[in-house]
Formats: structure tokens, sequence, C-alpha cells
């Protein structure tokens, strides 16, 4: 669970483990939005299994649901660091 | 985010044996890791709002298309026009009550 040696100082521990659970929301958090997106999408009729062109779509949907959150990252991060620069607080 | 920072089975971090220093660099340190924590939060929440609203055709290639990549960019600056709107109109309102 923990990255870093057991032997290091307090300090140090205790931010690897906020990072790590900040990580850890992060990604779970971006796993229930792609869900809820792509089973939105990919499954409109569910059915007794899923089907092979539903297991495909979801693919491509997570795929693409992770360019998009990229996407919105770079633009939302520069935003904010353009207003930021302009003005001293945002 | 769960609130709760559990330290349970690590009997190395005790605050209490931290240095004034350290614990202002802890501080600091949970104020920046929030204000990220909250950044992504937003990020989501745009993702969520814009792929609705981006990518409306047929999935075929999990790369977003000619189309999609700019509508995402401008979902995101115009979402936040829009909310900068609503702030200064609500400043206004203010100072003229």
């Amino acid at each position: 669970m923990s990255f870093a040696p057991s032997s290091s100082d307090p300090k140090t521990e205790i931010m690897n483990q906020i990072r790590q659970e900040a990580a850890v929301a992060n990604a779970r958090q971006l796993v229930e939005k792609l869900n809820e997106h792509c089973f939105e999408r990919c499954v409109p009729k569910p059915g007794a299994s899923l089907s092979s062109g539903e297991t495909t779509c979801y693919t491509t949907c997570m795929e693409k649901y992770m360019a998009a959150w990229n996407t919105v990252s770079r633009q939302y991060v520069a935003r904010i660091q353009r207003e930021s620069a302009a003005a001293p607080r945002y | 985010m769960d609130s709760s920072i559990t330290l349970g089975g690590s009997p190395g971090a005790d605050l209490t044996k931290l240095s004034d220093r350290e614990k202002q660099e802890l501080q600091q340190f949970v104020v920046n890791e929030s204000q990220k924590a909250r950044i992504q939060q937003s990020i989501h929440s745009l993702t969520d709002i814009c792929f609705r609203k981006c990518i409306t055709a047929k999935m075929s290639s999990g790369k977003l298309d000619r189309t999609e990549e700019p509508c995402m960019q401008n979902c995101v600056d115009r979402f936040m026009d829009a909310n900068m709107t609503v702030l200064r109109q609500l400043e206004q309102m203010r100072t003229q009550m």
C-alpha cells in the first residue's frame, strides 16, 4: 500500500499517505463517471450478459472518456493559470 | 474525497514527534493538496457536462475527432464564462440592494 520505505520520517509518511488517498479518490471518481456515461451509451437495453458489441463499445467509450478528461484538464488548468496571472487570486 | 486520514498501522506517523517547522510544512502541503483535489473535482464535473454535450455521435474511435476536441475546449471556456456572468450578476444585485 505505502510506497515509501517504512523507515522514513513521519512527515514524509503522512505526505505519501495523503498523496495516495488523493490518487485513489481521483481514480475512483473517474471510473464512476466513465461507467455512468459508457453504460448509458453502450448498454441501452441490458441483456442476459454483455454482448461482444457492448464490450467493444465499452473499450472505445472508455478511451474516449479519458481523452475527453485530458482535454478538459489541459483547457481548465490553462484557463485558471491565465486568470490567476491576471488577477492575484481566483 | 474521504475526509478522514487514517494512519492506522503506521506507528511511525506520530504527529507529536514533529518539529514546528515540519508541522508548518505539513500544513502547507495539505493546503496545496486540497486545492489540487478541488481542481480535479472541477475537471471531473466539467468532463461530465461537456462529454454529454459534445460526444453525441456514434463512437467509432477512442480518440476525440476533429469536431469533438474543439467542442470540449469551447465547452470548458464557455462554462467558465457563464459562471463568471452569474458571479458578476450577483455582485451587481448585491450593490443595488
